[in-house]
């Protein structure tokens, strides 16, 4: 009776996996082959015409949503690296407050604090305007709808989330290795390349699937923060969903997303080496 | 020991910490020579500052005061990296990234040394430490004892002027251990390096050392070879901290030559060599296994107390007796296991102890 | 304390309904059945259907209305009123963020034949709406029940294209899409909507994401009656839009927070809600609105019984409370959008404070003759026009 034990306790994770994951997965696949509209019904019709029309259609907002994502992704892991690093090394006694400094932000609203982005980066706001008024700027100059803002306002908000697990995986490093490192003779630069920055990798491969996944599908920047040319994927599915209740299209991109993003992930894991990422992960 | 520039030379070195606001002085004051090809222990409880003085010949702490020099060279300020001196961590710190191969040619790459060159030396100091053929293994696939060998081929592959090892062996269990130890030697006479060893193991300490510093309390205690740390604790804290020692103390009655006249009780008198007068309190140490232990008074010439036999111990090559002396004292008497012992005691038996004079130590 | 100029302070209505717009619509999509979904597309019931349905229904002594924010004055004085008057009790629920959102939350339940708990919906004409009416969503109303709506709707508010005879709607609330200007920025009067696709403010116009929005000013600017718009209407104005996106002109596609954009000087000159820029005149900011003279759309807020509602004869007394002048004058000093209702505009002129007086004086809340005939409401598509429509305006929205 007893072995038994592990798999009832397992069955309400895996119930709510089939349930909340697996089911609304097969049912949006369902979808994404009918045709269609609201009134007169969508049927099945299984014809992946729904994908060729979207991906013609949208295509200059998909490759936009992933050159935003990545480019956002990459200045994540430029600024957020040496904060986990200063943070897991340098920090001292303070690290838990500077983890919770860090954290401050989320307790407010994701959609409200991308509006203060906009309410701070007004042409003539506290930042822009003052530095106009000081004539650093010349005074036609603006950040808000641009592309600059939308990545700006990605790397903003999910900067964290690529901090957190490079900080979790620095911090398990062993002082001593680095000690060793040097003890052979290594700078601290070769020391950072071949011990720290290996053995922070795992940390790094969370940090980039917590935040290019999230960043590329995104609507609330680019509708916030963006311009005419700023439309990511995310604000397509949305206006799909919502607005035209196109409910096969807004499937068929979703899932043309969820495969370009996953295929991505795969070439990335194969390049960084998974096996052994998630083996020094595990450990 | 060897004449010449000594290989390592720490002159009066202090370190302090800042620790809760207050600083607290890990060493001392620790002066000390460790000449060219020596196996050099430093010994003592934890908290001593052996680790602290090592690491402060590591470079890993610079000294708050005091001078730090390798082959004559003072190295005070220079960083780990630019030392010719490896260390052997505590629990290996081996590089878990890495196979076997690439933890042991690391220094080497560092230091640009030709990739023949470096196949070569790898290969050889593989073989020293027995882990060929398993080059490719990663160092969580290996036993504590390989990883200790890797850690060692590690270092050693860099020829140093000197190893540091802190503690290399206090991961393994007790077979491994010793059997470690015979083997560290070993190696040790084959690449001829001087060894600095921490451990807080009298006995490792005494079998593999050719000269121990005991530590207490952030000083030197005592610095001497294995035989006089053991014959002739400097201190009532060495000799209490290495082996097992009995601490006597009484009054100084007479001079007698070199000799002190020490007596406890009514019967008892203890001859002792030593520098005091008439009418001291004098300390004084004798190791169990040199006291005799007999129910006839001894011949003249002997120290001899009388006591009672409370606790033996059968410990298989020798027997442990526990003496209570009339002042309480207790004093431990081992006795070889001999086929003609004759003087086998029983519990509650008073009986007479007695040692030749040279085998007992005044304190300081 | 101030009311309307506390609410002027703060933010516009519809801003405030972002942070919750993005809850929604996971649900929307993830409730709809695999292997296809029925049509549920419903003729419009005879008379004498309707008349049957009435027949059976008795007043049940309650009611709960589904309304959106900031709706219904703090202290619900009118649905007191009404509970007064009637022995009925009331739920008021500020459920409606969204027409969207709140369409695609409600769409699964109704075609499931659930009731959604509210006995009165309030919704904008348009695509949604249009949505409930086609698919048979909404309770035919029995006009005999609502004799205040026959006597006091203004003339606009009766029989509207999207509703032959108000058959399943009366307004709640409309307003106007004109221009808002930064008087700070601009220092001309703004008259013309050409002024939004003038190159002298390039990277200053706001325009609105929305299809609707957006497709009516093109046709404004084209010189287009939207209302009797072809399909190469709309492509003639998609193309006149297309060249003010790609001259730069236009600044950002708003979906609903480009007041705060006027007010902050990111845009000088947007397309614009009337009730949100009359709530920044009263805080005091250099604010302008304006229909321009090729026309403005008008939009209106409707109410509606949805299908299943537990009290329909309890609703309809509502409805039709709310077409009593002098009730519906307290919605409109809150509220500051354009009353349906003929007689609010003397009853707040005959008020004794400030406030009720400038509301009473204001063309924003009481649109002139002149100003009714530049208008124009969205133009109602059918189910075949609508993505036509929609991709035209969209792939230049969301560029």
């Amino acid at each position: 009776m007893r072995r038994w034990t592990p798999y009832w306790l397992a069955l309400p994770a895996w119930l709510w996996l089939a349930i909340f994951l697996v089911v609304p997965i097969a049912a949006m696949a369902s979808v994404s082959l009918t045709t269609g509209n609201l009134i007169d019904g969508f049927t099945q019709t299984f014809s992946v015409s729904n994908y060729s029309d979207a991906i013609a259609k949208y295509s200059t907002q998909l490759v936009r949503s992933l050159v935003y994502g990545g480019v956002a992704t990459v200045i994540m892991l430029v600024l957020g690296y040496p904060v986990a690093y200063w943070i897991a090394f340098k920090a001292g006694h303070r690290k838990s407050m500077f983890l919770f400094l860090l954290l401050l932000p989320f307790f407010v609203s994701f959609v409200l604090r991308t509006i203060s982005w906009g309410f701070l980066l007004a042409d003539d706001g506290i930042l822009l305007g003052t530095l106009k008024g000081w004539g650093v700027l010349p005074q036609d100059f603006h950040v808000l709808a641009t592309t600059v803002a939308v990545i700006g306002g990605l790397v903003y908000n999910f900067l964290p989330f690529m901090i957190l697990p490079i900080y979790v995986a620095l911090e398990r490093v062993d002082p001593r290795v680095i000690e060793a490192s040097y003890d052979l003779y290594a700078s601290r630069l070769s020391t950072f390349r071949r011990v720290v920055l290996p053995l922070s990798l795992p940390g790094v491969f969370a940090g980039v699937l917590m935040t290019f996944v999230p960043a590329t599908a995104d609507p609330i920047n680019a509708q916030v923060l963006g311009g005419t040319s700023n439309t990511m994927i995310g604000n397509i599915v949305q206006t799909e969903y919502l607005v035209n209740n196109d409910y096969p299209t807004a499937s068929a991109i979703s899932f043309t997303l969820m495969a370009v993003l996953l295929i991505g992930i795969f070439i990335y894991a194969r390049a960084l080496g998974t096996e052994n990422v998630l083996e020094a992960a595990a450990r | 020991m060897p004449e010449d520039v000594p290989a390592i030379e720490l002159d009066g070195v202090v370190k302090e910490y800042l620790a809760h606001g207050e600083t607290v002085q890990a060493v001392k004051g620790v002066s000390l020579t460790i000449g060219e090809g020596e196996f050099f222990s430093l010994l003592g409880p934890s908290g001593c500052g052996k680790t602290t003085t090592m690491r402060m010949i590591a470079g890993f702490e610079e000294p708050t005061k005091g001078l730090v020099k390798l082959l004559g060279q003072d190295v005070t300020n220079v960083p780990p990296n630019k030392r010719d001196i490896n260390m052997v961590f505590q629990s290996y710190a081996l590089f878990p990234h890495m196979n076997v191969w690439e933890n042991v040619a690391f220094g080497l790459r560092r230091k640009k040394v030709a990739e023949a060159e470096i196949k070569q030396r790898v290969g050889d100091i593989l073989e020293i430490v027995d882990l060929t053929g398993r080059e490719k293994r990663r160092p969580r696939e290996m036993s504590g004892g390989q990883q200790q060998r890797v850690a060692l081929a590690r270092a050693l592959v860099n020829r140093p002027r000197a190893l540091l090892l802190d503690e290399p062996l206090g991961a393994l269990d007790l077979k491994l251990r010793q059997q470690m130890q015979t083997e560290l030697k070993r190696i040790q006479r084959e690449v001829g390096i001087t060894f600095v060893y921490v451990t807080h193991d009298q006995s490792e300490a005494l079998t593999m050392s050719d000269r121990i510093a005991v530590m207490n309390d952030g000083l030197v205690e005592q610095l001497a070879d294995p035989r006089e740390i053991y014959e002739r604790p400097a201190s009532k804290f060495v000799a209490g901290f290495i082996g097992t020692s009995n601490l006597l103390s009484g009054t100084v009655d007479a001079v007698d030559g070199d000799l002190l006249v020490v007596r406890l009780g009514e019967h008892d008198r203890i001859l002792v060599p030593g520098q005091a007068a008439a009418g001291d309190t004098v300390d004084l140490t004798v190791r169990p296994e040199k006291i005799t232990i007999s129910t006839e008074r001894p011949e003249a010439g002997l120290s001899m107390v009388q006591g009672t036999v409370g606790e033996l111990t059968y410990l298989g090559t020798y027997n442990s007796y526990a003496v209570a002396l009339a002042d309480g004292t207790e004093i431990t008497v081992f006795q070889q296991n001999a086929i003609d012992s004759s003087t086998t005691a029983e519990r509650g038996d008073t009986v007479w102890l007695s040692w030749r004079p040279q085998h007992s130590y005044t304190l300081s | 304390m101030n009311n309307p100029l506390l609410r002027g302070l703060t933010q516009s209505r519809y801003s405030r309904r972002d942070a919750l717009r993005f809850a929604g619509y996971s649900a929307a999509g993830l409730a709809l059945a695999a292997c296809g979904v029925q049509g549920q597309k419903a003729a419009a019931p005879s008379p004498s259907a309707v008349a049957d349905f009435w027949s059976t229904q008795k007043k049940n002594g309650r009611v709960v209305f589904a309304n959106w924010p900031e709706y219904m004055p703090e202290d619900q004085a009118p649905l007191k009123q009404f509970q007064q008057a009637t022995g009925i009790s009331y739920e008021y629920k500020e459920v409606i963020q969204e027409n969207a959102e709140f369409f695609g939350k409600s769409e699964p339940q109704l075609r499931a034949g659930q009731p959604l708990g509210y006995d009165i919906i309030v919704m904008t004409n348009g695509l949604q709406l249009g949505k409930m009416i086609q698919l048979g969503y909404l309770t035919a109303l029995d006009h005999k029940q609502l004799p205040n709506f026959a006597a006091n709707a203004g003339a606009s508010y009766k029989n509207p294209a999207y509703d032959a005879n108000n058959t399943y709607t009366i307004p709640y609330q409309a307003g106007v899409t004109g221009i808002a200007y930064n008087t700070k920025y601009v220092d001309e009067d703004i008259t013309s909507i050409q002024s939004l696709f003038d190159k002298k403010y390039e990277g200053k116009v706001g325009m609105m994401a929305d299809a609707q929005e957006v497709g009516n000013f093109g046709m404004f600017a084209v010189g287009v009656d939207p209302d009797k718009s072809t399909q190469a209407d709309w492509e003639k104005a998609a193309a006149k839009l297309k060249e003010q996106r790609d001259q730069g002109i236009v600044r950002k596609y708003y979906a609903q927070d480009y007041i705060d954009a006027v007010a902050k000087g990111d845009v000088w000159l947007s397309q614009a809600w009337s009730g949100d820029v009359f709530q920044r005149q009263l805080a005091g900011e250099p604010v302008k609105f304006v229909v321009p003279q090729e026309g403005g759309t008008i939009w209106i807020d409707n109410m509606a019984i949805p299908k299943g509602a537990a009290n329909p004869v309890d609703a309809l007394m509502l409805m039709d409370f709310l077409y009593k002048p002098e009730i519906a004058a307290e919605l409109t000093a809150y509220i500051q959008y354009v009353t349906p209702v003929n007689g609010v505009q003397q009853i707040l002129a005959g008020k004794s404070d400030e406030d009720s007086k400038a509301l009473a004086e204001s063309s924003l809340i009481f649109p002139t003759e002149a100003d009714y005939a530049k208008l124009r409401p969205y133009r109602t598509l059918t189910n075949a026009e609508e993505p036509v429509y929609n991709g035209l305006f969209q792939t230049i929205t969301q560029g």
